[in-house]
């Protein structure tokens, strides 16, 4: 089984970027979006975040599944915040389509635009977020999170994790073979969710405790080349050029504005289109 | 640097004792390396060549806590004062297992990251990544991810990481361990060089009689942690065991006619195996009975990577049968595809003469015993008894029963000796043991056939021979497969050779036949061992490989024979 | 060097040892973190057994090892789905959190943590549960994050999340902590 993350990007514009501005935009991006209630500056923002996707040239059909997932999931926490509470609208005159039977929560124009205000918000993150995943080499997140100024040993921390990841993996697909043989399948048969997770033991088991056994010697290893004594030097070498800053300072500055429109505009309020009040009979 | 004259590295009267062991794991040990000398480290499996390493290396004390008496000084300073940042500038280790050892996700990643630690300047890393990958030999592994690289290719890269620290003493731990007879010479060539470049190195191995091609200057034999013989390799060749260390064959002989050898082991009783059809033959002649398992174009592939390319092979139901092949080349993979562990993508395999395809892994597991290269791979229960009964419940066994299962796998496999065995935690077990109750795990499904993955990876020479003798032993026990790169072993007890290169079967007959074409053994990565040419020069008509002891026996037998003789013939000329 | 019986002094000590535990932790539930499956009556949580290694890392090798595994190996896993670590960046982080409180327990279950395994392992259940309850408070993050409402917070994610994550622990944490003790005597560090 191979759970190496996927380099998919690879050669792309956005991908020849230092993987430091993906990390950053991506950043920038949430706090720029989390200030706005308007649905028609987020649009603009998620039009942004498409076509910053764009310049990532991820093959789709390699990521069909993976959006198919982060859509349904984005589409079913607003849905359960609409539904459920008839979203967040404190001392906002609502104009009321119906009321939901049992839950009694009412579904108006606002809350409808709140919602698809709320999952375009979503969908913009993600957006942005999936470069982070398919964009940047995996040997580099060590050398990223090092020069974006996070201490020393949880960058290689972090890069240690990723050459553990391929490795484990394959001890996980050796030893779900050594049960199989013993007339074990984890994933085979129903059972509620403790059996379930009951029949995982097997595996999770030896799985763990043999990664920890061996990690003595990769201990040893790293004690006996000087690890962790001294200033270390990252062979990858990280420069923003120019593109790197001005995409950079691009979304810098959209995190401004946003921050900024919040105090002199409306920005940060609900905008219902009157398409919606009028239906709603306001 | 000191004086030249001045040992790299003095141990003076050294003894340590791990913090939860009770008894001493090396005892008074003196030892002194200098500039361009080679020291061998021989003994059985725990008898503290790897703590002597780890002293070498300050990882005692520095990391392992425990009771330390004596000293160990490097260029006239004691490792007990320096830090291990200092240690490693001067001493630089290749620990036992290099897959543990690699911490780098590429190749580049791993070679860099001594000298990134040291704070060497980038562009020097760089340039010195190229010079030492091609002194390494791995110049064409740049760019690969470590994870994917094979076992010979990760023990070089390992070597080669240490490389990059150029430090003045090498301490290796057991580098042979895991590769096929060619890659380990070119290892051995690697260290050479060092040594005659004015390095020194102290290496540690249970292949003697290959280690011995690095031309040690001295060799110091550890027997349950004191030195038993220290000095020249002739001396050495004088005094070892050859039961306990794989010897050229010259020098068994040389034992045997000085009636040096002990004395005779136990038969192995192979009953039922040589039993049924006439002397096993190889394949063709036996087509009245159905192969056990058969391979016909058998193809398959992991991700992206096709593996097996046509593999075409009959195992016989009551044959012992070895796999031989250089690292990579497939073997294990096939036998994943034979167990259902791995999809075949063209081709067929048969299991009894009857098409297998359908037939669940559990259920094939009844008559294949698989066990794999690391047991801690399968163990996980609180218990031995939870492990053994495991398997058996799983398939729907009769509980009743379990005992005796039980029973009867711990005593085949020795197991039942250590008291209490049933409820100690698996995991607990040495390497050693919990190889055999992985044996044991596979014993208690009652298999036909078993198929052992490198039985004898990483134990000394003793150990893996009783092991293999154990297994061949056991009563019921109608065929065996294994997977080795012990050619000797392979040889002496196999009725057949399989060869694999690069996803194919390029041989397959009994040892005598498969050994005759040169070219074809050696692009195998395989090499004539001395005990081969000794077979091949003093060996019977018959299909047998005899190990050294049992040949060098025959040998002054037959050399006594012909004395008698003369003798006789002089007193009828007298007369 | 003993880790279940790590003194308070030692807690927050970062070594290469801690580093590469931390990794190992994250590494796994990245591996383990993609098999999953839904609890159900909920939409959106879902019962991840990779979250018994962040606790049981914690509780046995400290809150630093802990925070590393929650917080990177969660990511990761998001990685690998392919969101990118930083979009629900306060996930990651609450299962960080809950790592590092079952790593503080020698500060609140000292006295369980010496003595017969059967005590380690029930402490380690429970510093397991207390980790998930107190840690996964940090996803009412996603009232300013998110947007969402106080309501959907409570009923959409933390009490399911944190129901399917105290059973997980509770189930998977002592297991572990048996499989391991035997084999750290063994190893001898
Ligand atoms: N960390 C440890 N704690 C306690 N005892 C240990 C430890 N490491 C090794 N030992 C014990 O010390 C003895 C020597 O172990 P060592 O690893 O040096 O043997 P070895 O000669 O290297 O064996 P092998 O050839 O199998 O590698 C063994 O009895 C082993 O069980
Ligand atoms: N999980 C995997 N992903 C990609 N390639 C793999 C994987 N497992 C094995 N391979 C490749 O398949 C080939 C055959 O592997 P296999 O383990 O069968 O070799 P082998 O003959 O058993 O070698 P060894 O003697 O080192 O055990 C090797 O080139 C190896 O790199
Ligand atoms: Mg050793
Ligand atoms: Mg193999």
């Amino acid at each position: 089984m191979n759970i190496a993350p996927r380099y998919l990007g690879r050669g792309s514009w956005l991908a020849r970027r230092d993987p430091r501005v993906l990390v950053l935009v991506s950043v920038l991006f949430i706090m720029a979006a989390i200030q706005v209630w308007d649905g028609r500056i987020v649009a603009a923002l998620l039009a942004v975040a498409i076509l910053y996707y764009r310049s990532a040239q991820i093959p789709f059909r390699d990521v069909r599944r993976n959006w198919l997932a982060a859509l349904t999931l984005v589409t079913l926490v607003v849905v359960l915040n609409t539904l459920l509470t008839g979203s967040r609208l404190e001392g906002v005159v609502v104009h009321p389509f119906f009321s939901i039977p049992l839950l009694g929560t009412v579904v108006s124009a606002e809350s409808l635009s709140y919602a698809a205000t709320q999952w375009m918000r979503y969908v913009g993150m993600v957006t942005v977020g999936f470069p982070v995943a398919f964009c940047v080499a995996p040997s580099d997140f060590g050398a990223t999170f090092a020069r974006l100024g996070v201490p020393e040993k949880f960058a290689i921390g972090v890069d240690l994790t990723f050459r553990f990841l391929p490795s484990l993996g394959a001890d996980y697909q050796q030893t779900i073979d050594a049960q199989r043989i013993r007339g074990y399948d984890p994933m085979a048969g129903r059972g509620g969710p403790i059996v379930r997770l009951r029949r995982m033991l097997p595996i999770l088991t030896p799985l763990t405790v043999n990664a920890i056994a061996g990690a003595e010697d990769t201990i040893d290893a790293m004690d006996l080349r000087a690890f962790g004594t001294g200033k270390r030097t990252w062979l990858r070498h990280l420069r923003f050029e120019r593109a790197d800053w001005a995409i950079v300072l691009f979304f810098l500055g959209l995190a401004v504005l946003m921050t900024v429109a919040g105090f002199v505009s409306t920005s940060s309020h609900l905008w219902t289109p009157q398409l919606l009040i009028d239906l709603a009979g306001g | 640097m000191g004086p030249v004259d001045e040992p790299l590295v003095e141990v003076d009267d050294l003894t340590f004792r791990y913090r939860r062991a009770t008894e001493p794991a090396i005892r008074n040990l003196s030892l002194a390396v200098s500039r361009g000398e080679v020291l061998l480290v021989a003994g059985p499996s725990g008898c503290g060549k790897s703590t002597l390493i780890r002293a070498i290396n300050g990882l005692i004390p520095h990391a392992y806590p425990g009771e330390l008496s004596g000293s160990v000084r490097l260029e006239g300073r004691l490792t007990t004062e320096l830090k291990l940042r200092d240690i490693a500038r001067s001493v630089g280790t290749v620990l036992q297992d290099p897959a543990k050892q690699i911490v780098g996700a590429t190749v580049e990643a791993e070679l860099a990251f001594g000298p990134e630690n040291l704070g060497v300047p980038r562009g020097e890393i760089r340039e010195l990544v190229n010079v030492v990958a091609g002194e390494a030999g791995i110049a064409s592994l740049l760019g690969r991810e470590t994870a994917a690289l094979s076992g010979g290719e990760r023990q070089l890269l390992a070597m080669a990481g240490v490389l990059m620290m150029r430090p003045r003493l090498y301490v290796v731990d057991e580098p042979l361990a895991n590769l096929d007879p060619l890659s380990a010479a070119g290892l051995l060539a690697i260290l050479r060089a060092l040594a005659d470049r004015g390095d020194a190195v102290v290496i540690v191995e249970h292949r003697v009689e290959e280690a011995l091609e690095l031309r040690p200057d001295r060799v110091l034999y550890l027997d349950a942690g004191v030195a038993r013989y220290q000095g020249s390799v002739d001396g050495f060749l004088r005094i070892a065991d050859p039961r306990e260390v794989k010897l050229p064959f010259d020098v068994v002989l040389s034992r045997a006619r000085a009636g040096g050898l002990a004395a005779e082991p136990e038969p192995i009783d192979r009953s039922p195996l040589p039993s049924g059809p006439p002397a096993p033959v190889p394949d063709g002649s036996m087509e009245e009975e159905p192969a056990r398992l058969e391979f016909r174009a058998v193809e398959a592939s992991i991700g992206d990577y096709r593996i097996l390319h046509g593999v075409d092979a009959r195992l016989g139901p009551r044959e012992v049968i070895a796999v031989l092949g250089p690292n990579g080349s497939g073997k294990t993979t096939a036998f994943r595809t034979a167990m259902h562990l791995l999809p075949i993508t063209s081709g067929q395999i048969l299991v009894d003469g009857a098409d297998a395809k359908g037939r669940s892994t559990a259920d094939l597991a009844t008559i294949f015993g698989y066990v794999f290269q690391s047991p801690s791979q399968m163990l996980f229960a609180r218990s031995v008894r939870e492990e053994l009964v495991f398997g058996p419940r799983n398939l729907g066994r009769d509980p009743a029963t379990f005992e005796l299962l039980m029973a009867n796998a711990l005593r085949r496999t020795a197991l039942d000796q250590l008291e209490g065995i049933l409820d100690r935690p698996p995991l607990s077990l040495s390497f050693g043991q919990q190889k055999r109750l992985a044996l044991a795990i596979a014993l208690a499904l009652q298999p036909a056939s078993l198929i052992l993955d490198e039985p004898s990876a990483g134990q000394d020479h003793q150990t893996a021979e009783a092991f293999v003798r154990e297994v061949l032993a056991i009563p019921g026990l109608e065929s065996v497969y294994f997977i080795t790169h012990d050619v000797d072993l392979a040889l002496t007890h196999a009725d057949r050779i399989l060869l694999f290169r690069d996803g194919r079967i390029v041989a397959d007959g009994p040892p005598k036949e498969v050994i005759v074409d040169e070219a074809r053994w050696r692009a195998c990565n395989l090499t004539h061992t001395t005990l081969m040419q000794a077979n091949a020069r003093w060996g019977g008509r018959d299909d047998r490989f005899l190990d050294a002891e049992a040949l060098a026996r025959r040998i002054v037998a037959a050399e006594g024979a012909v004395l008698d003789a003369a003798e006789g013939g002089s007193v009828v000329d007298a007369g | 060097m003993s880790s279940m019986t790590m003194s308070r002094s030692n807690l927050w000590e970062v070594s290469s040892r801690t580093i590469v535990y931390a990794a190992i932790g994250a590494a796994l539930y990245g591996v383990l973190g993609l098999f999953d499956f839904l609890l159900p009556g909920t939409g959106n949580v879902s019962i991840r057994p990779a979250f018994g290694i962040v606790t049981f890392f914690g509780y046995a090798f400290g809150p630093i090892v802990g925070l590393f595994s929650g917080l990177v190996g969660n990511a990761i896993t998001d990685q690998l789905h392919g969101y990118g670590f930083t979009t629900y960046w306060n996930w990651s982080l609450a299962n960080g959190l809950a790592g590092l409180i079952a790593g503080l327990a020698p500060l609140y279950l000292a006295s369980w943590m010496s003595g017969a395994i059967s005590r380690r392992a029930i402490a380690g259940a429970i510093a397991g549960a207390v980790g998930a309850v107190i840690g996964f408070l940090f996803v009412f993050s996603d009232i300013w994050v998110g947007g969402q409402s106080f309501d959907a917070v409570v009923t959409g994610s933390y009490v399911p999340v944190v129901v399917a994550d105290v059973i997980t622990a509770i189930i998977v944490t002592p297991i572990l902590v048996y499989a391991w003790e035997p084999v750290k005597e063994q190893l001898g560090r």
